[in-house]
């Protein structure tokens, strides 16, 4: 069943007609999994490569090396859950596609994951580097998933539902 | 611009009573059974202004969101973009889970005190901001 998202609408009472976007699921698969792979693969290279040695810094934050791959699948089901919902979110914000405009979501996706990111700095010890690779981590990382999901997902074309809105 | 403002700061005060209240009363316990992860008290009093800098940045940035993009929609409009940013939170709770080692109770406590949060701001920042079309018509 396809599933619609209005683009117009109507003043409280009035019955106006509309048109509704049909979703691709096709290309929403699509670029659900593409957002998957770009949020695996960027955090792997970030935060497991790139920030490895300042993660070291603070060991007992950390689980150890040898618990890492016990814990591996929640991992991977944050990245599987944040990539779902977050290609979600670029379908609704920018259901006409386009890698400009989901770029910017993603950025401003990141930088509503980079608070968090802030409160943890003061509430537990962490160094002033790791605060800092987080966050510009969270930007990026969003903002590229953000291009990517963008410039894959479109509405499926020609399948513009003309409909009546009911009088609310 | 005046209702962009408006929306800012009741989601802000909001946010920031509900993250003491969540956080520093209902939940003080759990954070008290890992005290090797947590600051000690003084210490967070002293970068107590960084909480504040985190939380306006999530309330700015979901209000940019909002109005570039959900605004119009009103009341729903803000739940939903709310709900949607916050299912997206709890995978990166998740993955914080993985890599530190958390009570699975805290991050699931904290994932439904997140929900409730964003649900709230989104019906608070849905309910005041209105794009500047709607608010002449």
């Amino acid at each position: 069943m396809p599933c619609c998202h209005e683009r117009t609408r109507g003043l409280i009472g009035q019955e106006k007609p509309q048109y509704k976007e049909v979703m691709s699921w096709k290309k929403f698969f699509f670029a659900f999994i593409a957002a998957f792979v770009v949020l695996f693969v960027f955090g792997f290279l970030w935060y497991a490569t790139l920030m490895h040695d300042a993660h070291r810094e603070v060991p007992t934050l950390l689980r150890p090396e040898a618990d890492l791959k016990s814990y591996f699948k929640w991992l991977v089901l944050g990245q599987f859950v944040m990539a779902f919902f977050f290609t979600v979110l670029c379908a609704r914000y920018v259901p006409g596609g386009r890698a400009g405009a989901g770029a910017m979501l993603g950025f401003l996706v990141g930088l509503v994951y980079a608070g968090p990111h802030l409160i943890s700095f003061a509430v537990q010890p962490l160094t002033f580097k790791i605060l800092c690779g987080w966050i510009a981590g969270a930007v990026i990382q969003f903002t590229i998933a953000g291009a990517v999901v963008g410039a894959i997902y479109k509405p499926a074309a020609g399948h513009l539902m003309y409909v009546k809105e009911r009088s609310r | 611009m005046k209702r962009f403002i408006l929306a800012f700061i009741a989601a802000y005060i909001f946010l920031f009573v509900w993250g003491w209240l969540l956080n520093g009363v209902l939940l003080k316990d759990l954070y008290a059974e890992t005290p090797n992860l947590w600051r000690s008290q003084s210490e967070m009093a002293g970068l107590f202004h960084w909480i504040v800098i985190g939380q306006a940045l999530v309330v700015f940035s979901f209000v940019m969101i909002y109005a570039s993009g959900f605004a119009g929609g009103g009341v729903l409009a803000g739940i939903r973009l709310g709900v949607l940013l916050e299912l997206a939170a709890i995978g990166m709770r998740l993955g914080f889970y993985a890599v530190q080692p958390i009570p699975g109770r805290l991050i699931l406590y904290g994932s439904i005190g997140g929900l409730i949060e964003m649900v709230i701001v989104g019906a608070m920042v849905g309910a005041i901001y209105k794009p500047a079309s709607a608010g002449t018509s």
